[in-house]
C-alpha cells in the first residue's frame, strides 16, 4: 500500500515458483475428502468427553452451534478466495499485507501449522501408549507417522488428494462400528435438554470449534479445485455437514451409551464403548477402531505438515518443496518429543495451540478479506475519478 | 526429482539424433561391381562363419549366398531354381520374387534374417530371396493362463504368427502395427499394436519415445523391455501386464491400450496397466456375469489375505490376543502352547519353506515336481508340527497365504504379493496392529503414487472413477459396459451403442403383434 | 534418492525396534474367571480359575482349570499375590466371569471393579454375578457339564439371560447405571451347594447405587421384573396356578411363553412428588394346560382375567420389594430427570423413592395355544 510501484512486481512474482503447483487440478470430490480427512482426526476419540465436561448432556447442541460458526467462517474464507482467483493463502498474505508483513505472517502460519502437527503427534502417541502399545517408545510411533506423512507429501498435491479419497473408504468402518454401538443406547441419557442454561452450551461451542479446526486447508487448495465458485461453495458446505453428521454420530452413540456421569470417568469414550463389544469372529473392537483411526490421524498430520512446509517454501521463494517439508517434519518431531508426556503438560500445550487456531484459521483470513474490500473500494473510488 | 532430471536429459539425447524417424542411423556400404569384392566384404563381415554357404553359379559369374542354418533348402529350390529350370526366366536376378538392394550392409542384414543373396559379376544390384526357415510350436494354450471356457489359443515365439493371431481376431483397418528394432547386437524385432482412433495419440507417442530410448545391446524378451520403459523400476509392483493370450490382448487393445510384442517370446506386454487389470481374467467374461463377479470378488479378497494374513496372525498371537473370541481361546492356546519359537520366526521359517518348495517344483520335470510337492507339503508340513517347531495354526495361515497369492491371474503380481508379506510380518512383530496399519498405508500410498505411462496405476479406485468401478470389483453384464475404462485415456470413450433395445421397445411391439395375430381369428 | 533415504530410515527404525510390547499368547497364564470375597480383616480374597491347555494333543482341546487364591489389600495386591505362585504372567484380558461374594457386594462393588475399568487390557465383556455366602466356593465345584468351572458359570449366566431371568449385563454395561443416580442395577444371584456339587441360579440381587441391598427376587419375580423393565430375553416363560381344583395337581397350572410384550411407564408429577403407572401388556402362547378347551373364547377370557390378577398382585409385591431395597431398577428416577426436570430438582431421590406411588398393572392376552386346542 505504501509504495504502489512495487505492487505490480509482487503480483507477478510468486506465480513463478508455484507454476507446478497450479498445474495440478483436483476434482470437487477430492476437495471434499481433503477437507473431511483434515478435520476428522485425532479429536474424534475424546470429543464427547470434552463436550460433556463443559456442556453436560447438551454437548450435541454445542456441536451444532460450533459447526454453524465454522460454516460462517468458511463462507468468509470462500469470499476471500473468490475475490483473489488463482491465489492461495500465502500469496494473499503478501499481496494484501505487503511483502514484509506478508512474509512474517507466512512464517507465523508455518509455525502455527507445525505446532498443530506436533500436537497431533503428541495426542496420537499418547492414545496408542495408553490403549495398545504401553511400552513402545514415543519416538518410534512418531517416526512412523512422520515417515508416512513425508511419503504422502513427496508426490504432488494430486497424490495427496487421491490418497485421502482412498483412505476415506476406511471411514465406513468407523461409522459402522459407531452405529453398532447404538444398539445398547439409552435414549433418555441425552435428556433433559437445555436445563443447564445457555452458558454451558456456549462453552461447549468452544470445544466443538476446536474439534473442527483444520478447515484452513481450504485457503490453500481452493484455487486448484475444478468448477465454478458456486459449486465449490456447495462442496464446502457439504464437507461441513458431513463432518457434523459424523461427529453427531460419535457424540450421540457415546452419550446414550454411557450417561452423563460415567462419561466424565472415561476420557476416550468412543474406544471405551467399543471395548466391550464382541462378535463371534473377533472381540475388542476398540483395537480395530484405533488401527483405522491412525489412518485418519495420519491424514490430518500430513495436511498440517504440508501446509507448514508450503508456507516456508513460499517464504523463501524456493522452487523445491521437499527440503522444507523434511525440515518441518523434523521440527514437529523434535517439538513433540520435547513436550513429551504427562496429561497436564499436553493439555496446556494443546490449549495454547488451539487458541492460536482462532487467530490463524478465523481472524486473520477475515482481516485479509476486510483489507481486500477496503482497498477495492478505494481502488474503484480512485478509478472513477 | 532426480528421476525426472535424468529423463529429460535422455529426451534431449533422443532429439539430438538426426535419424530419429528411421530406427537408428545405420552404416551403409555401397556394393562393388566386382563379385569377388562383394563376397570378400560379406564373408569378412560375417567373420568367415562356417554355416555361410556360397554357391558359385554360372561358371563363377554369379554366386548365391545363404546361411544353411537359417535357410530352408526346399524353399531355395522352389523359389529360385524351379522357376529358372522351367525356362521362363533367363537369369536369377530377373525373378519377380527377388528384391534388390545395392547396399552391402543391408545385404548383411537380410542374410542374417535367413534370406538368400544373389550376386552377379559386374552388376551392382544385389538380389535377395525370402527362404527363411522357421520352427514354430503350435498356438496351444499357455500353461500359466488357462481358462475353462473361451479361446484356447496362445501366442508363440514368432512375432509374425502372433500378429496374425491378433489381426485375425480384429479385422479392422484401424488396427495399427508399428515395427521397431531394439538391441544393438540382438537386433530384436518388436512391434506395438493399437487401435488408431481409440488409443490416445499422446500415449502412443510416449511409448514410441520410450522404446526408441532403449540402447542396450541385448533385448531378449518383453521382460527386458519392461524394465527399460516402465515408469518406476524401483516399485515392487509390475506396471505392465504380460499375457500370452490373444483374446486378452484384443480386449485391452480395444479399450485403448497398446500391446507390445517381441520376436522370440510369446509374452505380450499391455501398456499402460492398472493394478486391477491383474485381477481380471478372460474367464470372467466367458462365464455369466454373476458368477464372474463372484469369482472376481474372491480374487480381490485374496489380495488382502495374501499380504495381510500372516502379519495379522502374528499381531494377534504376539500382541493383541484380546481379540480372540472366547470360544477360540482354549483351542488356540493349546495349539501354540508347546512351540519353541516366537511367532515371527515361526512365520519366517514357514514362508521360506513354502517358497523353497514352490521354486523347486517349478524347475524340476513334472513327475519329480509332484514328488517335491508331496514331500514338501505333506511330509515336511506334518513333521514340523510334530517336532513342535511350528504350530498347526501357523501352517494353516501360511498355506492359506500361499494359496491366496496364487489366485492372482498374473504371475508377476503373485510374486510381488508373496514378497510384500515380509515387510508386513516384520512390522507386525514389532508394533502389532499399528505396524500393520502403517505397512498397509505405505503400500497404498505407493500404489496411489505409482503411474504407468502417465496413467494412475490404482485407477479407478484412486482417483475414484465411479463409472469404471463396474468392471473392477464386480463385472456387470457386458451390455452395461457402454464406456471404455478410462485407464488409458482413450479418445473414443463409447464402446457400444444401444444394445438390447428389443427388451424394452420390442416387448410392446411383440405384444402388439400377438394382439394383431389373435384378433383377426 | 530421497526415496532411498526414506527407505533407509525405515529400515533403521525397523532394525532398532525391539518388541517392546510383545506378550506372547503361549506364555500368558490366562485367567478365565475370578471371585472376590471380603476377608474378616477387611482385605480382598481373590480366587481365580486359570486355563491350562491340554499339552501334546493333536486336536484342539478345551483344557482344564487350575484354581489359585491370593489375599491382598486391594484387587491389584491380591493379583500380585497370585502372580507370585504362577509360572509366566498373570493375564486377565480374556476373563469370562466375575463373581462377587455377598459380603463384599453389600459394601461396594465399584471398589473391586475399578481396577477392571482402568486397565485397557481388561475384558469388559465379562459377566458379573453375586454369590450368596462366599464366592470362592463356586470355583471349588467340580462339574462334569463343562471342562472348566468358569465356562460352566458363563453358560449358566447366558442361559438365565436368555430366559429373561437376568439382564445379561457385563462389567461394561453396569458401569453407567452404577454412576447414574436415578437408575440401579440388579445382578444375578447364585448359590453354591458344595455338597451336591452344584451352582444354582437363585434370582436377582437388588442393588442400591453400588451396594447390594441384601434383598433379592426369586426366579419368577425376576422374569416379571424384567418384563416390566422392557428387557425381555429370547424367551420368557410363565407358569402360574389358574384354578383351585383339579386332580392331579398339575392340571391347575398353566404354562405360557411371552410372544410379545408392551410396557408403558407413565410418570405423573404432582405437587413436588410423582406417581408412577406401570402398565404391562403380555401376549402369551400357552405351552402347557392339560384342561385344554382353549378354542373356547369364554375359557380363554376367564384364564386371561385370572392370570392378569395373579400377575398384577405379584407385580405389586415386586414393587414393594424394590422400594424396600431402595433399588430403582426400572430407572424411574432417570426418566423423571429426563422428562420432568423441575420436579426432579426438588426431590431427594435417595429418600423419596421409597415414598412415591407406583401402581403396576399387568394385562394378559392369550394369543396362541400351541398346535392343539
Amino acid at each position: 500500500m505504501e509504495n504502489p510501484k512495487n505492487q505490480g512486481k509482487q503480483k507477478g512474482q510468486p506465480n513463478q515458483n508455484d507454476a507446478a503447483f497450479f498445474n495440478n487440478k483436483i476434482s470437487r470430490l477430492q476437495f471434499f475428502f481433503l477437507i473431511v480427512q483434515t478435520q476428522i482426526g485425532v479429536g474424534v476419540i475424546s470429543l464427547p468427553y470434552n463436550l460433556q465436561q463443559v456442556a453436560k448432556q447438551d454437548g450435541w447442541i454445542s456441536l451444532i452451534g460450533a459447526s454453524l460458526i465454522v460454516q460462517l467462517i468458511m463462507f468468509l474464507h470462500w469470499l476471500l478466495m473468490k475475490n483473489t482467483p488463482k491465489q492461495h493463502l500465502f500469496m494473499n498474505l503478501e499481496n494484501i499485507l505487503g511483502r514484509w508483513i506478508g512474509k512474517a505472517s507466512t512464517l507465523l502460519y508455518s509455525l502455527y501449522f507445525i505446532a498443530v502437527g506436533a500436537l497431533i503427534l503428541i495426542l496420537y502417541t499418547r492414545i496408542i501408549n495408553l490403549w495398545m502399545l504401553i511400552n513402545t517408545p514415543k519416538w518410534v510411533l512418531m517416526a512412523f507417522m512422520v515417515a508416512a506423512g513425508l511419503y504422502l507429501i513427496s508426490g504432488t498435491i494430486k497424490v495427496l488428494a487421491r490418497a485421502y479419497t482412498l483412505f476415506s473408504g476406511l471411514m465406513i468402518i468407523l461409522i459402522v462400528s459407531l452405529v453398532y454401538g447404538i444398539r445398547d443406547a439409552h435414549l433418555i441419557f441425552i435428556f433433559p435438554m437445555g436445563v443447564e442454561g445457555l452458558e454451558p452450551i456456549l462453552k461447549g461451542v468452544n470445544e466443538g470449534i476446536l474439534s473442527l479446526l483444520g478447515f484452513a486447508f481450504v485457503l490453500i487448495i481452493y484455487p486448484l479445485v475444478e468448477g465454478t465458485n458456486k459449486e465449490k461453495l456447495k462442496t464446502i458446505f457439504y464437507t461441513q455437514w458431513f463432518v457434523l453428521g459424523f461427529y453427531l454420530l460419535v457424540v450421540f452413540s457415546t452419550f446414550t451409551f454411557f450417561g452423563a456421569k460415567e462419561i466424565l470417568l472415561v476420557p476416550q469414550p468412543v474406544l471405551y464403548m467399543l471395548k466391550a463389544y464382541e462378535f463371534s469372529v473377533v472381540e475388542r473392537l476398540d483395537l480395530f477402531f484405533i488401527s483405522v483411526w491412525v489412518v485418519s490421524v495420519t491424514t490430518s498430520f500430513t495436511t498440517y505438515l504440508y501446509m507448514s512446509g508450503k508456507g516456508l517454501k513460499h517464504m523463501f521463494n524456493s522452487k523445491r518443496e521437499m527440503p522444507f517439508m523434511i525440515m518441518m517434519a523434523i521440527v514437529a518431531f523434535i517439538l513433540a518429543l520435547t513436550i513429551g508426556s504427562g496429561e497436564q503438560r499436553i493439555d496446556q500445550y494443546g490449549d495454547v495451540v488451539m487458541k492460536f487456531g482462532y487467530l490463524f484459521s478465523g481472524s486473520l483470513p477475515v482481516i485479509l478479506l476486510l483489507v481486500l474490500f477496503v482497498r477495492k473500494k478505494k481502488h474503484t473510488g480512485s478509478g472513477s475519478k | 526429482m532426480g528421476y525426472r532430471r535424468r529423463k529429460s536429459r535422455r529426451d534431449k539425447l533422443i532429439e539430438e539424433q538426426p535419424g530419429n524417424e528411421a530406427d537408428v542411423k545405420e552404416p551403409s556400404q555401397p556394393s562393388f561391381s566386382q563379385l569377388s569384392q562383394n563376397i570378400e566384404y560379406l564373408t569378412k563381415a560375417l567373420k568367415h562363419s562356417n554355416d555361410l554357404k556360397i554357391r558359385i553359379l554360372q561358371d563363377g559369374q554369379a554366386a548365391l549366398l545363404f546361411f544353411e542354418t537359417l535357410s530352408d533348402q526346399e524353399k531355395l529350390q522352389a523359389n529360385i531354381f524351379t522357376p529358372i529350370e522351367s525356362g521362363n526366366f533367363d537369369s536369377i536376378s530377373k525373378l519377380p520374387n527377388g528384391k534388390k538392394t545395392d547396399d552391402l550392409e543391408e545385404a548383411l542384414k537380410v542374410l542374417l534374417r535367413g534370406h538368400a543373396l544373389y550376386i552377379e559379376e559386374g552388376n551392382k544390384s544385389l538380389v535377395y530371396f525370402t527362404v527363411t526357415t522357421t520352427y514354430n510350436r503350435n498356438v496351444k494354450e499357455p500353461d500359466n493362463e488357462k481358462v475353462v471356457r473361451g479361446s484356447h489359443e496362445g501366442f508363440v515365439e514368432n512375432i509374425m504368427i502372433n500378429i496374425n493371431l491378433i489381426r485375425k481376431r480384429l479385422e479392422h483397418r484401424d488396427l495399427t502395427i508399428k515395427y521397431f528394432r531394439v538391441g544393438k547386437k540382438t537386433n530384436t524385432n518388436i512391434a506395438i499394436a493399437y487401435m488408431d482412433g481409440i488409443t490416445n495419440p499422446e500415449l502412443v507417442k510416449e511409448i514410441k519415445k520410450r522404446i526408441k530410448s532403449v540402447t542396450a545391446d541385448t533385448i531378449l524378451s518383453p521382460g527386458f523391455m519392461e524394465e527399460f520403459i516402465e515408469d518406476n523400476p524401483m516399485s515392487p509392483f509390475p506396471q505392465t501386464l504380460s499375457t500370452e493370450r490373444p483374446d486378452r490382448v484384443i480386449a485391452n487393445v480395444m479399450s485403448g491400450k497398446v500391446a507390445l510384442l517381441a520376436e522370440g517370446s510369446p509374452t505380450v506386454l499391455i501398456l499402460p496397466s492398472t493394478f486391477f487389470m491383474f485381477y481380471q481374467s478372460p474367464d470372467d467374461y466367458n462365464s455369466r456375469w454373476v458368477s464372474g463377479t463372484f469369482i472376481r470378488i474372491i480374487r480381490l479378497m485374496s489380495f488382502l489375505i495374501a499380504i495381510g494374513l500372516p502379519a495379522m496372525y502374528i499381531a494377534i498371537i504376539g500382541f493383541h490376543f484380546e481379540v480372540i473370541p472366547d470360544d477360540l481361546v482354549s483351542p488356540v492356546k493349546s495349539a501354540i502352547e508347546q512351540i519353541a519359537y516366537p511367532p515371527f520366526v515361526e512365520a519366517f521359517i514357514m514362508v521360506i519353506i513354502i517358497e523353497l518348495i514352490r521354486e523347486a517344483g517349478i524347475r524340476l520335470p513334472q513327475p519329480v515336481g509332484q514328488t517335491i510337492g508331496i514331500v514338501g507339503g505333506l511330509v515336511i508340513g506334518d513333521a514340523v508340527i510334530r517336532a513342535g517347531l511350528i504350530s498347526n495354526l501357523m501352517v494353516i495361515v501360511v498355506a492359506l497365504t500361499a494359496i491366496a497369492s496364487f489366485v492372482v491371474p498374473s504371475h508377476e503380481l503373485s510374486t510381488t504379493l508373496r514378497f510384500l508379506t515380509f515387510p508386513l510380518i516384520i512390522l507386525a512383530s514389532t508394533l502389532g496392529f499399528i505396524g500393520i496399519v502403517f505397512g498397509i498405508m505405505f503400500i497404498l500410498i505407493h500404489l496411489v503414487k505409482l503411474e504407468s505411462f502417465g496413467n494412475p496405476y490404482f485407477a479407478p479406485v484412486s482417483p475414484l472413477r465411479i463409472k469404471d468401478l463396474k468392471d473392477t470389483f464386480v463385472r456387470l453384464p457386458l451390455f452395461k459396459l457402454t464406456n471404455r475404462p478410462n485407464d488409458a485415456n482413450p479418445i473414443n470413450e463409447k464402446s457400444m451403442g444401444e444394445s438390447r433395445e428389443w427388451k424394452r421397445s420390442g416387448k410392446s411391439k411383440k405384444s402388439r403383434q400377438t394382439k394383431g395375430t389373435t384378433q383377426p381369428k | 534418492m530421497k526415496k532411498k533415504g526414506l527407505l533407509l530410515l525405515l529400515c533403521c527404525v525397523m532394525l532398532l525396534t525391539g518388541c517392546w510390547d510383545q506378550r506372547l499368547f503361549k506364555d500368558a497364564k490366562l485367567i478365565m474367571g475370578a471371585t472376590f470375597d471380603l476377608t474378616e480383616d477387611g482385605r480382598v480374597k481373590d480366587t481365580v480359575s486359570i486355563l491350562i491347555p491340554e499339552a501334546g494333543t493333536d486336536r484342539a482341546t478345551e483344557g482344564h482349570a487350575h484354581i489359585e487364591t491370593g489375599i491382598g489389600h486391594n484387587l491389584f495386591d491380591a493379583r500380585n499375590e497370585i502372580d507370585k505362585q504362577l509360572s509366566y504372567q498373570f493375564d486377565p484380558s480374556k476373563i469370562e466371569v466375575l463373581l462377587i461374594g455377598e459380603e463384599l457386594a453389600k459394601k461396594d462393588i465399584y471398589s473391586i471393579l475399578d481396577g477392571y475399568y482402568r486397565d485397557p487390557r481388561n475384558n469388559l465383556s465379562a459377566e458379573v454375578a453375586v454369590v450368596e455366602g462366599e464366592a470362592s466356593k463356586a470355583f471349588s465345584i467340580k462339574t462334569d457339564q463343562e471342562p472348566r468351572v468358569s465356562e460352566h458359570i458363563v453358560g449358566l449366566l447366558d442361559a438365565v439371560a436368555k430366559t429373561t431371568h437376568s439382564h445379561g449385563d457385563n462389567v461394561q454395561l453396569i458401569c453407567a447405571e452404577l454412576f447414574e443416580p436415578g437408575i440401579d442395577i440388579a445382578l444375578p444371584l447364585l448359590t453354591v451347594d458344595t455338597e451336591a456339587n452344584k451352582i444354582n441360579y437363585k434370582g436377582l440381587a437388588l442393588f442400591h447405587d453400588k451396594k447390594y441391598s441384601g434383598i433379592s427376587l426369586d426366579a419368577e419375580q425376576a422374569t416379571l421384573l424384567l418384563l416390566m423393565n422392557n428387557k425381555m430375553g429370547k424367551v420368557a416363560r410363565i407358569t402360574r396356578q389358574v384354578s383351585e381344583t383339579g386332580e392331579p395337581g398339575m392340571t391347575r397350572y398353566l404354562s405360557a411363553e411371552v410372544i410379545k410384550q408392551n410396557r408403558d411407564l407413565k410418570i405423573k408429577p404432582s405437587g413436588g412428588t410423582i406417581s408412577v403407572d406401570v402398565n404391562l401388556d403380555l401376549y402369551l402362547n400357552v405351552v402347557e394346560y392339560p384342561k385344554g378347551k382353549l378354542t373356547n373364547p369364554k375359557v380363554v377370557a376367564e384364564l386371561e382375567k385370572q392370570l392378569s390378577k395373579t400377575l398384577t398382585k405379584e407385580a405389586n409385591e415386586i414393587i414393594s420389594l424394590l422400594q424396600e431395597s431402595h433399588s430403582d431398577v426400572l430407572g424411574i428416577g432417570r426418566r423423571t430427570e429426563a422428562f420432568h426436570y423441575d420436579t426432579w430438582k426438588n426431590m431427594d431421590w435417595d429418600k423419596d423413592f421409597k415414598t412415591i406411588m407406583i401402581t403396576p398393572k399387568v394385562n394378559v392376552t392369550i394369543q396362541e395355544h400351541g398346535i392343539v386346542g
